[in-house]
């Protein structure tokens, strides 16, 4: 994957309104959704039956098991039959019943282990996130050496040097030297939280430390703090066992551990009594499982993007032709890019959400191609679908539609063919450049690897190459072994150009270039992009939210609403005359610097839910034109006057 | 809208004087200061709106969060109806200073706690300075505030939690909890920049309505000049922790005088006008005020430049009507 991709990767992973997160389910005491979550997941599913059977188990000891566990009173080395089900010790015990009694204290270890390991972690990594300062550095570096010492053997050392204090003492040395994992994580993400708007509010508004460590801090971390739970109590399970089988903790208490002792004490596997050893280390494994299953199926639901789902493509209204039944054309020699029908859809937990709805354009040769629209509305969604960058490991699919560009059919073609295409003639820059450039490599190094991975350029040709690019775009060559975080944002951007411009494309798509930066710095940007566009001659697609920004600079603007183009005409047609109600709300949201100072209404409501969007025109609920026939059925675009709109009124002028 | 100049000091509902404050950055052995904000005089009068803009960096957000006491001043002082902030003792008084400056956050995504309902920091707020207030008075309350933000019906979108209310709901919802403190002045960081555009305007007139409804004076800090005319009577300008301009808004932006506020203004998009190319080669690079000289600190960009401004830290001056400027050449 190249750079640019990079970046992509942080932003759809993070959408603009996401799918629901979780803690606001667990803060807000929403069990019947935590429910339904756990039941659709079967990784949970089967983690919870299991922990079930256990401690069911641990719970009826004496009515499950069919003798007492203790009673030395059978025949020895019995092998397994309907009166001992796996069979007999050489200490003349029923095995099974053994087993079966030994659940309770097993059990009993994993979960107090937990518990203790947990509320430690909390009480360390969360402190050290918020106090910062010294007390975050001391408390991280005993973290850290815990985290790296040789548990195993320290634990070992202390508990046979308290062998007789037995089962308690194992308790406590495992809780107190297992949370440093769990410790390391939560601080990590406190410390992101740190910087999280609704804590720094809270503080203004007035509330004590404690309080909010406690009541804002804690209920938004809820998944990880049951995470680090069901972590440690696996780490229990696992780390108890090894201690009991060499021994350790009390041998002549009831537990899985302690047979496994017992069972190798005795050379069980070669006495014929093969399961007083294997069942009670199944025993562990299947105890470990589940709560390995629950972990990792609480880590799925409560971070969405580890969730993989099925676009269910039967559920996705209309007719959608499939990329299979459509076949490759070549493009008029006067565009560069033809995008038809083109469709993409996002998996979600309410069914498919189709976010570019069937959008055709055609770029031009040396074209500057504008698309506004607001968050939400498909613009970051069709640039990844024309650049071939969704699917894994974004989200996302091509559900319908080609994108004809030099000749071929992108939609079509290979991972190993589209990197012949990209970079080289198609070059892509993304929101934000701080993401999409890796701040462990300069400059230069980003650019040997691009170069490297998309031609054969010898090692002084990159070097001329890079200084070429930089020297384009205004940026001094001494910058060429800069870190990322060494260029301010403005010269950032220019550098993320730069790149895009290594092997002079013929179409550079351009996700909100300019978004981040000072009105200064981005019209100085603007007018740099212009000019090498009109000095070297590729095309751009370039999507901005900010109408007013592209109005100097594009030839033509498409106006994207609800995944769908409500209207695509030429700059200063669309400045003059907008025909879409919704072109219009947009013109008159701005503030002007300069004409006459007069109330503005913006556009009441919000863009809809994609997942269920209105019949009809899809702009009607905020329409102030609405009329009947606006909502009973799909509104066609429509040519007027070389504008093609998406409104019934269309044509009447408006 | 209702301008009003900066009128007398009497009438100041909160004024700073001198107001500095500095970061220590670098690594120990090479201890370096940051001048964040440098001996900034502004004042806000009751049920004025004040814009504050600048680029990112120039010390705005420093600004907010040392009027929200979040940071102490290095220097200088605050005076909040002709008591100094520095003179405040106790957790009681900072308390009551709290409810009257309260802050509306940037980003409508990060500023509302998602484990909670809506209603959860608004309620908070009220327990903390409202004591006065019984269970159902709160209750209320509430209603009351989520009405006068626009978040209809209250009843229901109290119980909503933040992931199931759009951007500008949201940033409603910062409002809602700056109201139900009785506030005398909200300071507002950049609340709608994360904003869509269609939406943007619905929250700045929300703010016009506060003003002209429940008397609160703001402090509305941002980078988009075009909104500060919009909304605010006056505007102050600062770049890299000074403030160079202020005046009443139309007068500023019309007639900008400081020749930072001039490139600033010209380089707002406008469809309406001509693109101003004359300095479209600044290509807006703010000094880094780290341990400064004297002298101007727009100097390597300014087009007017003279000898003193190498040496002499321009101070703001008179201009009359309101106007000041801290430049040696502009008049
Ligand atoms: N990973 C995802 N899973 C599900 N839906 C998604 C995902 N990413 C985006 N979406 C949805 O797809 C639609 C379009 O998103 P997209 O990011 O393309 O919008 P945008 O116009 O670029 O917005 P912005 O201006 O905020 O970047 C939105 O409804 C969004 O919620
Ligand atoms: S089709 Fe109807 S509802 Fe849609 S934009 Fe046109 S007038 Fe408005
Ligand atoms: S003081 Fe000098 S350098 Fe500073 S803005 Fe005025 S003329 Fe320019
Ligand atoms: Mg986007």
């Amino acid at each position: 994957m190249s750079a640019s991709s990079i970046g992509a990767t942080d932003q759809l992973a993070t959408p603009p309104i996401g799918p629901k997160p979780l803690v606001a389910e667990v803060g807000g005491g929403r069990l019947g959704d935590i429910w339904r979550a756990i039941s659709r997941n079967r990784k949970a599913v089967a983690g919870l039956l299991l922990l079930l059977v256990f401690v069911v188990v641990s719970i009826f000891p004496g009515q499950i098991a069919p003798d007492d566990p203790t009673a030395q009173t059978y025949p020895p080395a019995l092998g397994p039959s309907w009166h001992h089900l796996l069979g007999t010790t050489s200490l003349r015990q029923d095995i099974f019943s053994q087993l079966i009694f030994g659940t309770r204290l097993s059990l009993v270890i994993a979960l107090a282990v937990g518990a203790i390991a947990t509320v430690l972690a909390v009480l360390i990594g969360v402190s050290a996130a918020y106090l910062g300062g010294i007390a975050d550095g001391i408390l991280s570096l005993v973290t850290d050496v815990i985290l790296v010492l040789p548990i195993f053997p320290l634990i070992i050392v202390i508990t046979a040097y308290r062998k007789n204090s037995g089962l308690f003492m194992l308790i406590i040395v495992l809780g107190v030297l297992g949370w440093s994992y769990g410790a390391r994580q939560l601080r990590s993400q406190a410390l992101s939280l740190r910087t999280r708007e609704f804590l720094e509010s809270a503080r203004v508004r007035g509330e004590r430390r404690l309080y909010v460590i406690l009541f804002e801090i804690l209920p938004t971390m809820t998944s990880l703090i049951v995470a680090t739970f069901l972590g440690s109590a696996l780490y229990a399970v696992l780390a108890a066992a090894g201690l009991q089988f060499i021994g350790l903790g009390d041998p002549n208490s009831q537990s899985w551990g302690t047979m496994l002792y017992w069972a190798q004490s005795n050379e069980a596997l070669f006495a014929g009594m093969p399961w007083w050893a294997l069942a009670p280390g199944i025993c562990l494994a299947l105890l470990g499982a589940a709560f390995a299953l629950l972990n990792y199926a609480f880590d799925e639901i409560s971070s969405p993007a580890l969730r993989v789902r099925k676009l269910e493509r039967s559920r996705i209204p209309g007719r959608l032709p499939s990329p299979a039944d459509t076949t490759p054309a070549v493009a008029p020699d006067r565009s560069v890019l033809k995008v038809e029908g083109l469709s993409v859809a996002y998996a979600t937990d309410a069914g498919p959400v189709v976010a570019v709805d069937n959008v055709d354009l055609d770029v031009g040769r040396g074209e500057f191609l504008a698309i506004v629209g607001e968050s939400g509305c498909g613009k970051s969604t069709l640039l990844y679908a024309i650049a071939r960058l969704l699917g894994a490991p974004l989200p996302g699919e091509i559900i319908g539609g080609r994108v004809l560009f030099q000749g071929q059919d992108l939609v079509l073609l290979e991972e190993r063919e589209l990197r012949r295409v990209r970079w080289r003639d198609l070059s892509v820059v993304m929101q934000s450049a701080m993401n999409a450039l890796n701040p462990v490599l300069t400059v230069a190094e980003q650019m040997r690897d691009a170069c490297r991975a998309h031609s054969k350029m010898s090692k002084a040709e990159i070097e001329e190459r890079s200084r070429e690019v930089l020297r384009l775009v205004s940026i001094d060559p001494v910058h060429l072994h800069s870190y990322p975080h060494q260029l301010s944002g403005g010269m950032r951007q220019r550098a993320m150009i730069a790149m895009a411009l290594l092997f002079t494309p013929d179409l550079v798509i351009m996700d909100e270039p300019t978004s981040a930066l000072d009105v200064v710095a981005q019209r100085s940007l603007m007018v740099q992009i212009k000019e090498l566009q009109e000095r070297l001659g590729f095309a751009v697609i370039f999507v901005t939210h900010d109408m007013s920004l592209v109005s100097h600079f594009s030839d033509r603007l498409l106006v994207m609403y609800a995944g769908q183009v409500a209207e695509l005409s030429s700059t200063r047609e669309l400045f003059d005359r907008p025909r879409h109600p919704y072109s219009q709300g947009l013109l008159e949201a701005f503030p002007s610097i300069r004409g006459p100072k007069v109330r503005l209404l913006g556009i009441p409501g919000s863009p809809p839910d994609l997942a269920h969007p209105p019949a009809g025109c899809r702009f009607a609920p905020r329409c102030a034109h609405v009329q009947p026939r606006c909502t009973e059925g799909e509104v066609p675009l429509s040519t007027v006057n070389g504008s093609v709109v998406r409104c019934v009124l269309a044509e009447e002028g408006h | 809208m209702r301008p009003r100049g900066g009128g007398a000091l009497s009438e100041a509902l909160l004024r700073t004087e001198g107001l500095t404050r500095h970061f220590r950055v670098g690594k120990l052995t090479s201890r370096q200061t940051l001048h964040a904000v440098d001996d900034v005089d502004l004042t806000i009068g009751r049920g004025e709106i004040v814009a504050l803009v600048g680029e990112s960096g120039s010390g705005k957000s420093t600004i907010a969060r040392l009027l929200a006491l979040v940071h102490r001043p290095t220097r200088g002082e605050i005076w909040f109806e002709d008591r100094p902030l520095s003179r405040l003792r106790g957790r009681r008084s900072r308390l009551a200073y709290s409810a009257a400056v309260p802050m509306v956050f940037q980003d409508p995504y990060s500023s509302i706690n998602p484990a909670y309902r809506v209603s959860h920091g608004i309620v908070r707020g009220m327990k903390l300075h409202r004591g006065d207030l019984s269970r159902t008075g709160r209750g209320a309350e509430l209603n009351r505030v989520l009405d006068a933000v626009g978040l209809v019906p209250a009843g229901e979108t109290r119980r909503r939690f933040p992931y199931e209310l759009s951007g500008g709901q949201r940033q409603r919802v910062g409002f809602a909890q700056a109201l139900a403190l009785r506030p005398k002045l909200i300071v507002a960081d950049e609340p709608v920049s994360m904003l869509d555009v269609s939406i943007r305007v619905g929250v700045l007139n929300l703010m016009g309505e506060l003003r002209e409804q429940e008397g609160v004076s703001f402090l509305y800090i941002t980078h988009d000049v075009a909104s500060a005319r919009y909304l605010a009577d006056r505007i102050l300008v600062m770049y890299a922790g000074h403030l160079v301009e202020e005046g009443p808004t139309e007068d500023v932006l019309q007639r900008p005088k400081h020749p930072y506020t001039q490139l600033l203004v010209s380089a707002v998009p406008d469809p309406r006008a001509e693109l101003g190319l004359a300095d479209a080669r600044d290509v807006g690079e703010p000094p880094k005020v780290v341990d400064p000289k004297p002298g101007c600190r727009f100097r390597q960009r300014c087009p007017l430049a003279v000898a003193e401004c190498e040496t002499v830290t321009p101070q703001l001056r008179e201009l009359g009507d309101g106007r000041r400027v801290a430049c040696h050449v502009a008049s």
